[in-house]
């Protein structure tokens, strides 16, 4: 299992997956590996071959949410969405890889963690307040995917 | 009626970027224009900060060149603190380098350029991705590509302490030795990429040049700009991506000029326009004379090509015979002046020229890997602080890179400057769209082949502009056509990514 915060830790809201995934790390979670990571494609790609599941937690752009919300889903509502203009996005990594026959978690084991972010392009290493108070209920949502994947593949304890 | 055509943003192109070309009303392409939305700041960002982040920080402003930016900013930290880099530190230092070359090379041809071509500029867009460059390739390939990704992204996090975002170096030196058993790895991987590289230009060789009709768009002339040519090369005029002198070639081949990076500011320049947030480097010595081609005006490129084409020879022997095999090709080899290979400027070869530096550096790593210096565990000193200036520059695989610092007697900044590989290629990415869209567009026809071969224009020089942000989130790819002056939408297009 890995949990992966991407994000760029300069760029104000958009370093709030890094963030709750240093959060996450002091606990205890046998079998949970924790990285930060800047973008998707490809390299997530990499992090995700040889995983039974992974949590994924990322800044999120909508304007029609509240920033700090915390969004929770599966890989299916991010199709086509999920970008990283270098290579290719993350459905589509994920198609390559099972194509190449990689080791790839299934995309039901694959979930999101969105916090809506207020503003991602001012240069600053601190979170905006709505998003700061946001970083508990991510680690939160982070901690109750941990325990449902536990309770249902006693293989891979958390 | 004159028209406005906005692609917005452009797909595959590293960061944002739009493309605006209007059109007359005959529907002829009038003007075209490179846009880039991009983050600013990053160099006041820095000012205030301790030096030695430098590193550290800087390798955060873009997600796929950060061992650029890293090892540029080592370099400036080495002169700042008057630290010679020792010997087994400039070693490993290039060795990541080298690792890293591999993987963005293979990246682009594969990921980014490759689909054009392999799959075909006039494809669905569906399928001119890296799925229909594998279906076209095959299987094997297609692991290769994701293979040599991964060993080399496992090697520079080895010796760079982290993944992705290496956090190895220090002034003058680097923070951790290589033991032997990581140089017996790194023997392996370079023998892999080589192999690679190899098996990549024979991929280019049968499936572009092989294809009369992708040959023609290489070689001919929609795609051919003569402007001065720059890069890095070493004592014997080779290509060197870590470190040497900068040299310039005119469209004809002569040397312009030749200086320690140091030097930059004597020779380049910027040119601004109202319309771009990225200014328009050019040759102080020529001179600002618009966005045109020839000698007298001071555009010149920084690219894969460039590097070729500003050189004598490679320093390795598989990059060399290919290095004399694309000069050939073109009819260019030892026919400039002084016998010297006359500078190629079709630039769709800079996707050929790509690949001969993914040899070169597959090459380059093996040597690396090879030399006895590579594991001496003296790879730290002492520095001290002192007010100073500090100049880096690497050939990064957009073109050259330059992170310029001054720091007062605590070793905190006072001012950082940054010229990255893409700000070198701004104007004549400008020209090639424009080019490519007056020689394309007609009559007011536009459709998705035609966008896409305007896009080319712009894809050969793989831009990156700056993309340190991300989201999970909607990725509107839309091509707006509208009517100039009311700004009316006649026409939207969804593209995908």
């Amino acid at each position: 299992m890995v949990v992966i915060g991407l994000g760029s830790p300069f760029l104000t809201d958009d370093s709030v997956g890094p963030r709750v995934v240093r959060e996450l790390a002091r606990e205890e979670y046998p079998g949970v590996r924790f990285v930060e990571a800047h973008a998707g494609g490809l390299l997530l790609l990499e992090e995700l071959s040889g995983t039974r599941g992974a949590i994924i937690i990322d800044a999120l752009l909508d304007e029609g949410l509240s920033p700090g919300e915390v969004v929770v889903s599966g890989i299916e509502g991010a199709s086509h969405n999920a970008a990283c203009s270098h290579d290719c996005g993350l459905t589509e990594a994920l198609d390559i890889g099972r194509t190449m026959g990689m080791p790839l978690p299934d995309d039901t084991d694959i979930s999101l963690v969105a916090v809506v972010a207020k503003d991602v392009t001012t240069f600053s290493e601190a979170l905006t307040p709505e998003v700061e108070t946001a970083v508990q209920r991510a680690c939160t949502a982070v901690r109750s995917i941990l325990a449902r994947r536990h309770a249902g593949s006693p293989a891979e304890a958390p | 009626m004159n028209q406005r055509i906005t692609i917005d943003p452009i797909t595959r192109l590293e960061g944002h970027g739009r493309i605006e070309i209007f059109l007359d009303d005959a529907g002829e392409v009038v003007s075209a224009y490179f846009q880039v939305p991009e983050l600013r700041g990053f160099e006041s960002f820095c000012v205030g900060r301790q030096s030695e982040e430098m590193p550290n920080i800087t390798n955060r402003i873009c997600g796929v060149c950060p061992e650029a930016h890293h090892i540029a900013a080592a370099k400036a930290l080495d002169e700042m603190f008057g630290a010679p880099c020792l010997p087994a530190a400039v070693r490993i230092r290039e060795l990541i380098y080298s690792a890293f070359f591999v993987t963005d090379h293979t990246t682009h041809f594969y990921c980014l350029g490759g689909p054009d071509f392999i799959v075909g500029p006039d494809a669905p867009k569906e399928e001119r991705n890296i799925l229909g460059v594998i279906r076209k390739v095959g299987l094997d390939a297609g692991k290769e590509v994701i293979a040599c990704r991964a060993r080399n992204h496992g090697l520079i996090k080895k010796l760079g302490g982290r993944g992705v975002h290496l956090c190895g170096a220090l002034p003058g030196g680097w923070s951790v030795a290589v033991t032997p058993e990581i140089a017996e790895e790194a023997r392996q991987i370079a023998r892999q990429n080589i192999e690679f590289a190899l098996f990549s230009l024979e991929t280019f060789h049968q499936i572009v040049l092989g294809n009369e009709a992708y040959r023609d768009l290489v070689m001919g002339d929609l795609y051919a700009h003569q402007t001065y040519s720059m890069g890095t090369v070493d004592a014997d005029n080779a290509p060197n991506f870590y470190d040497g002198t900068i040299r310039v070639v005119d469209p004809a081949g002569n040397e312009l000029t030749r200086y320690r990076p140091q030097k930059y500011l004597d020779h380049i320049a910027e040119h601004v326009e109202p319309w771009s947030y990225v200014k328009f480097p050019y040759l102080k010595k020529i001179g600002w004379k618009g966005f045109v081609d020839g000698p007298e005006s001071g555009v010149y490129q920084a690219t894969p090509l460039a590097r070729l084409n500003v050189a004598d020879r490679m320093a390795t022997p598989r990059a060399q015979a290919e290095f004399e095999r694309f000069f050939d090709a073109f009819g260019c080899r030892g026919t400039g002046p002084g016998g010297r290979n006359r500078p190629v400027h079709h630039r769709l070869a800079t996707h050929w020229a790509r690949l001969v530096e993914l040899l070169y550096a597959a090459e380059r790593m093996q040597e690396l890997a090879d030399h006895p210096e590579l594991c001496d565990p003296n790879v730290r000193q002492i520095v001290s602080y002192r007010a100073g200036v500090g100049i880096g520059s690497v050939e990064a695989p957009r073109g050259t890179l330059t992170h310029h610092y001054s720091c007062d007697e605590r070793g905190i900044l006072t001012s950082v400057n940054l010229v990255v590989g893409t700000t070198n290629n701004n104007a004549p990415i400008g020209m090639s769209i424009a080019k490519a869209a007056k020689g394309l567009i007609h009559n007011g026809v536009v459709n998705d082949g035609i966008l896409n071969r305007v896009e080319m224009a712009f894809r050969l020089y793989d831009p990156c502009c700056s993309c340190a942000t991300h989201a999970i989130g909607t990725a509107p790819l839309e091509i707006t056509i509208r009517r100039a002056g009311v700004g009316t939408i006649l026409d939207r297009i969804s593209r995908g990514c």
